[in-house]
């Protein structure tokens, strides 16, 4: 964050925090080893206030759980920042040396009263008012974040306010604090360093700058487009306007976790030309015109970087099955038979050397120094003799100022009605990951969690006339899966939860893709659903 | 790995002096981490420092000046100006003797020793160390769970010695308190509630607590069972699930994966953990259902094989086709934030310099 676009602090401070807000991150599932971290500084006496719809595990162990309402997240977090200015608990030393536009956010929180925003969130004032002071009052505060902040069309409103939170209480270049959204995956941040998204080329310079352009054209000797690409959401939907008739998809199903899948299918039956790079058969690779087999971790070289811009080195201890190919060697070949001269890299380190040449951050990272670092290589690293950057903004203050970014409440894009009365959120377990293709091929995984599962709350459960373990099937505006009901206490009334990893019941059938404005992430977190019992001749 | 801040109780630097030799310690400090700090071996199984510390194996006791009795090196927290030894002629005798009764409670080979375990039997690199006083075995009749089918982790109560550092695990680190000592005296075991299989219980099969025993009472039922004797290679990679980013070392026989373990504590982010996705959920390498060659749509509709330079031919004219037909900007290219990072930096390459769009996204994107 704050220009860096990644945790600020490292994980390994974690066990040191004094408080943690966690919000919109289930981390004993999703990130079991940081949650051990979690735990650990639990242990240790560190505060902890979880914000989250449901009762997750963390919250169990929490000192407060904020059980907002989906989707209420502004409120709740600008009514913090209510508190914190209120009672004058703001960081004014940090906020004038660092920052800039805070008198916009002072004046628009004013409207966000703990009382109003208990209308809303569904979380008491009081508990509103604790958790903001303890955060303000607390040196080694760090918030923690995941999809449950990102996954709406207001996500990136959810961040600013947190980022917001952050600034004013000046929680930044101090260790066990900070701002850190968690990845999901292995190489999330990884992707994005190395330039997978429409705006950046490596290393987050825009395409639309004229001298980042010409850098990356006399590296590459060809000539490139100055306009900025199409986001993954955008892309979806334009399959089906026509202005997508051709993929390359690499790694990916998209068909189970794009949110709104159906819409994706008839996109894809549009388009005239799809590639596929898979390790697996899936459901994407239904529409594809030619599949490419790939290599999958323990095949190839090369380097993931992980939430905490850690850079560290993948080793290939195996060979890929049959005539299966690393990709790196794959994407190769793809660009020389469309007439493109790519270099003949004897391996993945010279793309490496090659990356990293052009990208200053990582400029300093080599095969050579990650093999003498066991644990990686944090970025910034822009020399050789750099020793990495385990947490942001230690060494003073940021280049420029952090601006304040006030930002109001917008509601969910589909809100429960009659005929959908239920809010559904989705997400992952501990047990699969993604569309668990990986997953649901070991033992032990699917004896935890055979099939899909939607988590009630009993008051809804008993409306319905629906028993632990029965059948019934959800629906929403866009589509219909079936899911054994889970009565739960984790989830609130009027609320239901399913998990995103079954090909055979996709969640993503219901989901909205409605994309946030700035970044196109869809609204995995909020739709409305029905939830209908099943006949009896059904079992 | 970083140390931690300075944020808590103020810590004072002093001298202790151990086997004569003078020490600088923290307080807090155990004489076990002093001594280890400054190279001084001492013995312990039950120890882990991810743990608190427990007292319970004996191994690890030193002689403390001012103390009556031996006492545990692990547990016991250094003061200024203390005098530990840990090697002496009672310390050898109380090893010697604690040592073979822990042997006449253990399975043993037939030179009598502990046998050789996969995960390295540390009790029997000790017992080597001292004089066998061949005691009659001790008839310690404790539970297994013979029931339990979860598919990962087996425990094996005659190579168990009690140490308590696996229940120890699961309640401090992994959280979950699935397994727990159980019944008494002789019969002491490893158990869950109402010896039930871990996949009933809380246990989030993280494999922890195979990691963590010292002697291999729990092993993996993945790996082969006569793993100790193979030939094996390990590579130290990085776990491709999350986005923690832990460190791993695949075990490899035969160009075939048969084992993840995690790096020693203290090494890596992941500080020895794993959870049971990147210690166990690894079939998928060799799956069957691997995709093995490339495959082209035919007029029927269906795939069938190709060889590489014919599907990377058809695949390449396909996509300049649209190209041509529709311009650069109708190609999508959709990346994979599962695979590299040099991958990843190939992938935008190919989209914008072969083909000449910035339509490039990876999957994580929304």
């Amino acid at each position: 964050m704050f220009g860096a676009g990644a945790m600020t602090n490292a994980i390994d401070e974690i066990r040191d925090s004094e408080m943690m807000f966690i919000i919109g991150s289930n981390t004993t599932e999703a990130h079991p080893i940081i949650a051990m971290e979690m735990k650990r500084a639990r242990q240790r006496g560190a505060k902890l206030v979880v914000a989250d719809p449901r009762e997750i595990w963390l919250a169990e162990m929490a000192d407060l759980h904020l059980q907002l309402k989906p989707g209420t997240d502004v409120w709740l977090l600008s009514a913090m920042a209510h508190v914190i200015i209120n009672e004058g608990l703001h960081d004014q030393a940090f906020i004038q040396a660092h920052t800039e536009n805070f008198p916009a956010v002072v004046d628009k929180v004013q409207a966000y009263s703990p009382e109003e925003a208990e209308q809303i969130t569904g979380v008491p004032a009081e508990d509103i008012r604790t958790a903001a002071r303890w955060y303000a009052t607390t040196r080694h505060a760090g918030i923690y974040y995941t999809l449950g902040i990102t996954e709406h069309t207001h996500g990136t409103d959810n961040v600013y306010c947190l980022a917001n939170l952050v600034l004013m209480t000046g929680h930044l270049g101090v260790r066990s604090a900070g701002m850190n959204p968690l990845r999901g995956q292995n190489n999330v941040q990884g992707a994005n360093d190395a330039g997978a998204t429409p705006i950046y080329f490596p290393g987050y310079q825009k395409v639309t700058d004229d001298s980042v352009r010409e850098k990356f054209e006399a590296a590459w000797d060809v000539q490139l487009s100055p306009d900025d690409g199409l986001n993954l959401n955008v892309m979806m939907k334009e399959m089906e306007h026509g202005g997508i008739k051709g993929l390359y998809i690499m790694g990916e199903d998209i068909v189970i976790s794009e949110p709104n899948v159906s819409k994706v299918e008839r996109g894809l039956n549009q388009c005239d030309f799809i590639v596929c790079q898979e390790i697996f058969h899936n459901e994407t690779t239904r529409f594809a015109n030619v599949v490419l087999p790939g290599a999958c971790f323990a095949e190839k070289d090369g380097v993931f970087t992980n939430s905490d811009r850690r850079v560290q080195r993948v080793r290939k201890a195996v060979d890929p099955p049959g005539e299966a190919r690393p990709d790196w060697l794959i994407l190769c070949q793809m660009a020389r038979a469309a007439g493109y001269a790519m270099p003949e890299y004897p391996s993945p380190k010279e793309v490496f050397d090659e990356y990293a040449s052009l990208t200053p951050k990582i400029a300093g990272i080599s095969y050579e120094r990650l093999q003498q670092n066991p644990s990686g290589l944090q970025w910034p690293c822009p020399t050789a003799d750099h020793p990495g950057t385990p947490s942001l903004h230690l060494d003073g203050p940021m280049i420029g100022r952090a601006p304040f970014q006030a930002v109001d409440y917008r509601p969910s894009a589909e809100l429960p009605d009659d005929e959908f009365p239920l809010v559904l959120s989705t997400g992952r377990t501990l047990y699969h990951y993604n569309s668990a293709s990986q997953t649901r091929r070991d033992p032990g995984p699917v004896a935890k969690q055979r099939e899909n599962f939607l988590e009630m709350h009993r008051y809804n459960a008993k409306q319905l006339g629906v028993k632990h373990g029965e059948k019934v099937k959800v629906l929403s505006r866009r589509g219909a899966v079936e899911a054994e009901v889970w009565v739960s206490p984790r989830v609130r009334v009027g609320c239901v939860w399913m998990p995103m990893h079954f090909a055979e019941s996709r969640a993503n059938l219901l989901t909205n893709d409605a994309g946030d404005a700035v970044t196109g992430t869809g609204e995995y977190k909020v739709c409305a659903v029905r939830v209908e019992k099943l006949g009896c001749d059904r079992g | 790995m970083n140390r931690p801040h300075q944020n808590k109780k103020a810590t004072q630097t002093f001298s202790v002096e151990i086997n004569g030799t003078k020490c600088s310690a923290e307080t807090g400090e155990t004489v076990f981490n002093v001594a280890k700090r400054n190279g001084i071996d001492i013995p312990v199984l039950c120890h882990d420092d991810r743990l608190a510390p427990a007292g319970a194996c004996r191994v690890c006791l030193v002689e403390v000046e001012g103390q009556r009795r031996l006492q545990p090196g692990c547990a016991w927290v250094v003061t200024p100006d203390m005098q530990v030894t840990t090697e002496s002629d009672r310390i050898e005798k109380h090893r010697t003797v604690l040592y073979n009764l822990y042997m006449a409670d253990h399975e043993l080979d037939a030179a009598g020793l502990p046998v050789e375990t996969e995960n390295n039997n540390q009790l029997r690199e000790l017992c080597k160390t001292v004089k066998p006083m061949k005691l009659a075995p001790v008839n310690a009749p404790r539970d297994a769970r013979p029931a339990d089918n979860n598919p990962y982790i087996e425990f094996k109560p005659d190579l168990c010695i009690l140490c308590a550092r696996c229940t120890r695990y699961c309640d401090e680190v992994e959280g979950v308190n699935a397994i727990t000592l159980a019944n008494r005296g002789a019969e002491t075991t490893i158990a869950t509630a109402g010896q039930r299989s871990l996949i009933d219980t809380s246990c989030e099969l993280c494999g922890g607590c195979i990691d963590t025993c010292p002697t291999g009472a729990l092993v993996e039922k993945k790996s082969p069972q006569n793993l100790v004797q193979l030939d094996v290679a390990t590579t130290r990679t990085t776990c491709n699930f999350c986005g923690v980013g832990c460190q791993m070392d695949l075990h490899t026989h035969n160009d075939r994966l048969v084992k993840i373990t995690s790096p020693e504590p203290g090494q890596t982010l992941n500080d020895g953990n794993l959870c049971v996705k990147g210690r166990f959920a690894f079939d998928f390498v060799h799956h069957e259902d691997r995709i093995t060659e490339p495959l082209i749509r035919g007029a029927d509709g269906q795939l069938h094989p190709a060889s590489w330079d014919e599907a990377i031919a058809v695949a390449a004219k396909g996509l300049l086709k649209v190209k041509e037909k529709h311009g650069s900007d109708s190609l999508g290219f959709i990346s994979s934030s599962r695979c590299t990072g040099e991958e990843n930096y190939l992938m935008q390459k190919v989209s914008r310099a072969a083909f000449g769009t910035n339509n490039i996204h990876q999957c994580a994107a929304t």
